[in-house]
């Protein structure tokens, strides 16, 4: 709890040093998040370029916007409002663009996020093999028929460990609606996954 | 008491109850109904396993693109001006002093119209005394000569030590270097708003140069008369695709005080009012700062055809017209 207090307090000493103009402040904040920042935007839009977008526009509109920033909510909450509605945009876009791709390109080469599953299960059985591969493609086609806020929460929740309270303050929602959308978005995944059962 | 959960309903709660997002009455229920089914609980472990399934779906973004984005931050960064606070107005502060003590709540209205009263009363004393600067004409020269230094003799007599400015003609023709770093330097002039628009007008005449882009975009950035900002967006238009400019033009968007600069912004910035009215849409290259500056307009912006400018954009291209 000490330690939590005295990070909080660091936290707060950067922001507002960084609110003065202090570029380095602002880069050590950078360099506290950006990580997170980028494999969240990374795993949801499943684009280095987009991530990479989404990285640039989050933290430029942070630090443009981080001297009007009053402590309302924690510097990471309001990071990550801005995040994840610039990830939810992407989403919408590349929805009506019929873009949606399940490829992941990490920046050397292409990537199937779904094919790990098949390295993570190896297994010389080829029955067990061809269950492993149909359960993705099973898993591939239930993300896709997510709904932005679903896969936003489910990602929020089952990637980055955040409490459905947090995912609450950051989507600008209540706890309770939280909590429905990840209730939907795993009872999607259970009917579609029912079969592998 | 409670009635007994259906199989169908603890199997609906696994995925919650294995992130721990139940509460204690609700894990309960399920456990009990666990430690009497036997089917349930082989379904549970099923779903653990396709739970974890998912955890090896994760993607990191390799260490290589995370050091092209902070190097990339770190360039636009280095364009964007320091962070500045929009700070409440002194009748915000003072409204909002008085509406912090419930005392003072009370007293809110006739203490705020004593002090309009007592503002209107100071301003007609000393607004004229101000303003007639005809009565100092000593300060207006003094903006012609600067006083260097000052020297009392026992005599009593002063020394003064005067820079004096000395007038001289310079012409060529609009290409001569000279004549362009005079007009460069006049674009900036302090004092002449008039000077500077008509120096910028012609230098937006002269071929492009990054000396001209940078006098343009510090005077579309800076300079506190609308008329040379005009001037400045008007010269810009050569220049309208370099991120510096656009990041000018995105500042003036959503801070500039004058709605005229900010309509020839938004139009410099989205490729103009022209594309929307063709029906062919707005250029949809639009760049992520430029849907985000829109965005943010939506929130902030007063001017009702501005507001339908950007939310006109943002719809052509799908964008959310929301920020968050």
């Amino acid at each position: 709890m000490a330690l939590h207090a005295g990070l909080q307090t660091d936290e707060t000493t950067l922001i507002r040093a960084a609110q003065q103009g202090d570029r380095d402040a602002f880069e050590q904040l950078v360099r506290a998040y950006d990580h997170s920042v980028l494999r969240l935007a990374m795993n949801l839009l499943r684009s280095p370029e987009d991530a990479r977008d989404v990285y640039q526009e989050a933290f430029l509109r942070v630090y443009r916007n981080l001297a009007n920033f009053r402590f309302d909510c924690s510097f990471h909450t309001w990071l990550y409002r801005i995040v994840t509605n610039l990830c939810l945009d992407h989403i919408r876009r590349k929805k009506v663009r019929r873009e949606e791709a399940t490829v992941v390109e990490t920046g050397e080469s292409s990537l199937d996020r779904l094919d790990t599953v098949a390295e993570q299960r190896a297994d010389t059985d080829p029955e067990r093999r061809l269950f492993s591969g149909q359960l993705r493609m099973r898993i591939k086609e239930v993300l896709a028929g997510l709904t932005p806020r679903e896969r936003m929460v489910f990602e929020l929740r089952h990637y980055h460990g955040l409490r459905l309270r947090r995912i609450g303050e950051i989507l600008g929602a209540s706890e309770e609606a939280a909590k429905n959308c990840l209730f939907r978005a795993t009872q999607k995944m259970r009917a579609a996954l029912v079969d592998f059962k | 008491m409670n009635r007994e959960m259906t199989c169908a309903e603890a199997r609906s709660q696994f995925w919650l109850l294995e992130y721990g997002e139940l509460s204690f009455d609700e894990e309960e229920r399920i456990e009990t109904h666990l430690d009497g089914c036997a089917e349930c609980r082989g379904a549970r472990e099923r779903d653990k396993e396709i739970h974890a399934g998912f955890d090896s779906l994760a993607v990191d973004p390799s260490a290589s693109l995370l050091r092209e984005c902070r190097a990339e931050l770190e360039a636009r960064l280095r364009l964007e001006p320091p962070p500045r606070a929009t700070e409440p107005g002194w009748w915000e502060q003072f409204a909002s002093a008085l509406s912090a003590r419930p005392v003072l709540r009370l007293v809110r209205a006739p203490v705020g119209a004593l002090a309009m009263l007592a503002l209107g009363f100071a301003a007609a004393r000393l607004a004229p005394s101000v303003l007639n600067s005809h009565l100092f004409p000593g300060a207006v020269q003094a903006g012609m000569n600067r006083v260097r230094d000052v020297h009392p003799f026992s005599n009593g007599r002063i020394q003064i030590l005067v820079d004096e400015t000395r007038q001289r003609t310079v012409s060529g023709a609009s290409g001569d270097p000279q004549i362009q770093a005079l007009l460069l330097e006049a674009a900036r002039d302090p004092a002449d708003p008039g000077l500077r628009e008509q120096s910028l007008d012609l230098l937006n005449k002269r071929a492009p140069s990054s000396e001209v882009r940078d006098t343009l975009v510090y005077a579309l950035r800076h300079d506190d008369n609308a008329g040379v900002r005009l001037k400045a967006i008007e010269g810009l238009q050569g220049f309208a695709a370099e991120p510096e400019v656009r990041s000018a033009l995105s500042q003036t968007l959503l801070s500039d005080s004058n709605p005229g600069v900010r309509m020839r912004a938004i139009d410099l910035l989205t490729g103009g009012e022209a594309d929307l009215n063709s029906g062919i849409g707005p250029n949809l290259n639009l760049d992520r700062q430029v849907i985000g500056t829109l965005q943010e307009l939506m929130q902030r912006e007063d001017n009702a055809y501005l507001r339908q400018r950007s939310q006109r954009i943002l719809e052509a291209l799908n964008a959310s017209t929301e920020i968050y």
